[in-house]
């Protein structure tokens, strides 16, 4: 695919993104946008370590968690703003990426033992977060103060009880600003330098170190840029749930949602996450839509025909989503710019 | 002939056609055209799918048998007999999958919402109503952080975490004084990933001084927890008078059976909030571990006979009476009471109709209902304990049927 196709298919999706919700005027359809965008996004994250550094984390909730539980704990224990609380996130979850990273890949870990690792510093930060009582009141969580006074909507960055804009529209293009941001780097870093010896990494880590690429230093660099991704992630949704607690914040749960975006809409692509999220989405709303309300009185049958497609999807596009797109391209192109 | 029957047809037409006009514009007929045309939705969200999974499965039978009881009865009538209409949702056991369900319960036009069982999902769905004005009623959800955000739309109808506890701590006192006071050292068992477990040794360590009861070890535990050896043995070899446990079914099956086991019987097991210790389930399938356990939970009240009625409908759907699934029927019914009283299925009237109510008719021992910010302050606790294939009441003396068996026979 050319590079100008590439550039009029990113335009159009942004476009779509930026305009749709106007013309949706559905609290329901803009709410499952933004749940799209937001699993985009955390794909993104795991993307740049897994899809182009080949380094499989299975524990990116580690990141989400550590940001989501900062956000919250200097906001709820010291009253900070919650504009200044994200950078603080942002940067002590890099903090947390490099240690994980340093003591990785310092020691050579690869493959099915750096996604153990990944896992056993979310599970142990799980752990952590139930017992520190003092610092992070335990099981119980953090429950943020709501703010229910519309001038103070910006300012405490909550929209539930903004005006009328903001209140409906707020969330949605804060995680669309995110989206847009964490995209524009990861495409950034697909054509710079950096990104060119990640692959190289991700293709052989023994030939890059050979032609001397410091492979310790790319996927260093590749750690503290995913936990940053997925940090922003843990943000957006405490100010949007106000509330998050060991289970949500390190259990499995988001580390499969951060995998299964890029494997589903194609691994170390710009848009394969985003891909995968809206497939991942779709599909589950349209089983939910169809085979859920025809039986919903047999609760999880739609959840089994979305599980049977995603097995299907993994079985005959190992390039993913963006692999298909790429096919259907090539053959309504002639094979020209392929 | 015919011309003049169809000439008197054409101008009785008109004449009725007129009638009907003007009485439908007065609204002499509104009461009929609402129960023809307006049916009262009623959105009920719960964990049908995920690992909380049984519990709102059990849940969303009690909120179900309840808005058809009230169908079966003529609906709403203050609404003419308007029916009331289900619109189900399935949180997937995430607070966020709530929350969306919220918004779909929103743009359905529910003018209610019943759910969501766990505390989490619980304060991610009444926030989410919170955004469209929707009256939300808890119907489980233990966590006293759900009434005290200030959410103008959110009512437990059930006691929450803090009330249950002190509650426990009172009835247990008693029931030690009834006895002779033979209750010297304590251990408290409970768990600790959500929240609920772990606000109760504090609060029992509390009581309990002041009567020269001392607690000598609490035991804390993740949730799942898939043994409980060493705190068994641990607990063997402090040898506490009374254990006091707080858990989830699964965990509190497991920590009983393994008590069972490991052969440590002490003076009594007494529950608050115990997972299992009050389940007809746990009874059904370990009676042996079950005998003498109380427990200090939600419970009905025995002598209400719509609540053995209910009782004998969730038997016959081959489900288990548990407190899950009369908390769900009892937010219902109090959600109904509201739209009855308020005769409209809108938001703001029925979340005004809520606020100021003093339903009695609950199948839950709580009395008239009285509203403190969202929170029903008549709601209590019961204590039960397990006696052959029974599950008594024990305390307090109004509802009980039979005395406490304590200490319990070896």
């Amino acid at each position: 695919m050319s590079e100008r196709a590439r550039l009029s298919g990113w335009t159009i999706i942004l476009l779509t993104l930026a305009l749709l919700p106007l013309y949706l005027h559905s609290a329901r359809w803009i709410d499952f946008l933004e749940m799209t965008l937001f699993v985009a996004v955390l794909g993104q994250g795991w993307n740049i370590l897994g899809g182009y550094g080949g380094q499989y984390s299975f524990g990116n909730a580690l990141l989400f968690g550590t940001g989501a539980y900062i956000q919250a704990l200097l906001q709820f224990k010291f009253g900070i703003s919650p504009w200044i609380a994200m950078w603080f996130a942002i940067a002590g979850v890099v903090a947390v990426g490099a240690m994980v990273g340093f003591l990785s890949f310092r020691y050579g870990l690869r493959g099915s033992y750096f996604a153990l690792i990944t896992l056993a510093f979310a599970e142990a930060f799980l752990v952590l977060s139930r017992s520190l009582k003092s610092i992070t009141e335990g099981g119980s969580g953090v429950q943020l103060a709501l703010n229910q006074d519309p001038a103070q909507a910006i300012a405490t960055f909550q929209f539930n009880f903004a005006g009328p804009f903001l209140k409906e529209y707020g969330f949605y293009y804060t995680i669309f600003t995110i989206l847009l941001v964490t995209y524009a780097i990861t495409w950034w870093m697909e054509r710079s330098r950096f990104g060119a010896q990640l692959v190289a990494v991700r293709e052989n880590e023994d030939a890059a170190l050979a032609l001397g690429i410091n492979t310790f230093k790319v996927k260093l660099g590749a750690i503290c840029l995913s936990s940053a991704i997925t940090a922003s992630c843990g943000v957006y949704y405490v100010q949007k749930f106000l509330f998050i607690e060991p289970g949500i914040a390190f259990g499995p749960s988001k580390s499969v949602e951060a995998l299964f975006a890029p494997i589903i809409g194609g691994l170390g692509t710009v848009v394969g996450p985003l891909l995968g999220s809206v497939f991942i989405h779709g599909v589950g709303e349209a089983t939910k839509m169809t085979i859920g309300q025809a039986l919903g009185g047999r609760p999880g049958v739609d959840l089994i025909l979305f599980g049977t497609i995603l097995i299907l999807v993994l079985a005959f596009l190992p390039r993913g989503l963006v692999g298909l797109v790429e096919a259907v391209w090539k053959r309504l192109s002639g094979g020209r710019d392929a | 002939m015919t011309r003049d029957i169809s000439n008197k047809s054409r101008r009785d037409f008109i004449k009725i056609a007129g009638a009907t006009t003007a009485l439908t514009a007065t609204g002499v007929f509104s009461p009929f055209v609402a129960r023809a045309a307006a049916p009262v939705k009623i959105g009920i969200v719960h964990p049908v799918t995920g690992w909380a999974q049984y519990s709102g499965s059990q849940a969303r039978f009690g909120a179900q048998a309840a808005l058809k009881e009230v169908n079966a009865a003529g609906g709403i009538k203050s609404m003419g007999g308007a029916m009331l209409e289900a619109m189900l949702g399935d949180a997937q056991s995430k607070p966020e999958i709530g929350a969306a369900e919220v918004e779909k319960f929103n743009e359905g036009g529910a003018s209610a919402i019943v759910g969501a069982y766990a505390s989490n999902i619980c304060l991610a769905t009444t926030q989410a109503a919170a955004k469209h004005g929707i009256p939300h009623v808890v119907d489980v959800g233990v966590s006293d952080k759900i009434v005290s955000r200030g959410l103008e739309n959110t009512f437990r109808f059930g006691p929450g975490f803090g009330a249950i506890t002190k509650a426990g701590v009172e009835s247990f006192l008693a029931i030690n004084k009834a006895a002779g006071s033979p209750t010297k050292t304590v251990a408290i068992v409970n768990e600790e990933t959500t929240g609920f477990g772990a606000g109760i040794a504090k609060i029992m360590t509390k009581g309990l001084a002041p009567a020269g009861i001392e607690v000598v070890e609490v035991l804390s535990h993740p949730t799942p927890n898939k043994d409980f050896r060493n705190i068994v043995l641990k607990l063997k070899e402090i040898d506490p008078d009374v254990l006091i446990p707080s858990h989830y079914y699964n965990e509190g099956v497991l920590f009983l059976r393994t008590l069972q086991r490991q052969k440590v019987q002490p003076k009594a097991i007494y529950s608050v909030l115990g997972g299992a210790s009050s389940q007809f389930r746990f009874l059904s399938e370990f009676p042996d571990a079950a005998q003498y356990v109380m427990d200090c939970n939600h419970w009905f009240d025995p002598k209400n006979p719509a609540a053995k009625a209910l009782q004998a409908k969730t038997n016959a759907a081959g489900l288990h009476f548990n407190y899950e699934v009369f908390l769900a029927y009892t937010a219902m019914m109090f959600t109904v009471d509201a739209i009855e009283r308020a005769g409209s299925s809108n938001r703001a009237k029925i979340m005004e109709a809520m606020a100021s109510s003093k339903w009695s008719g609950s199948i839950m021992p709580y009395g008239p209902t009285v509203m403190d910010k969202g929170q029903n302050t008549g709601a209590r606790p019961l204590v039960t304990q397990v006696m052959g294939d029974k599950i008594n009441v024990i305390s307090p003396s109004e509802y009980a049927s039979t005395s406490a068996v304590f200490p319990r026979p070896a």
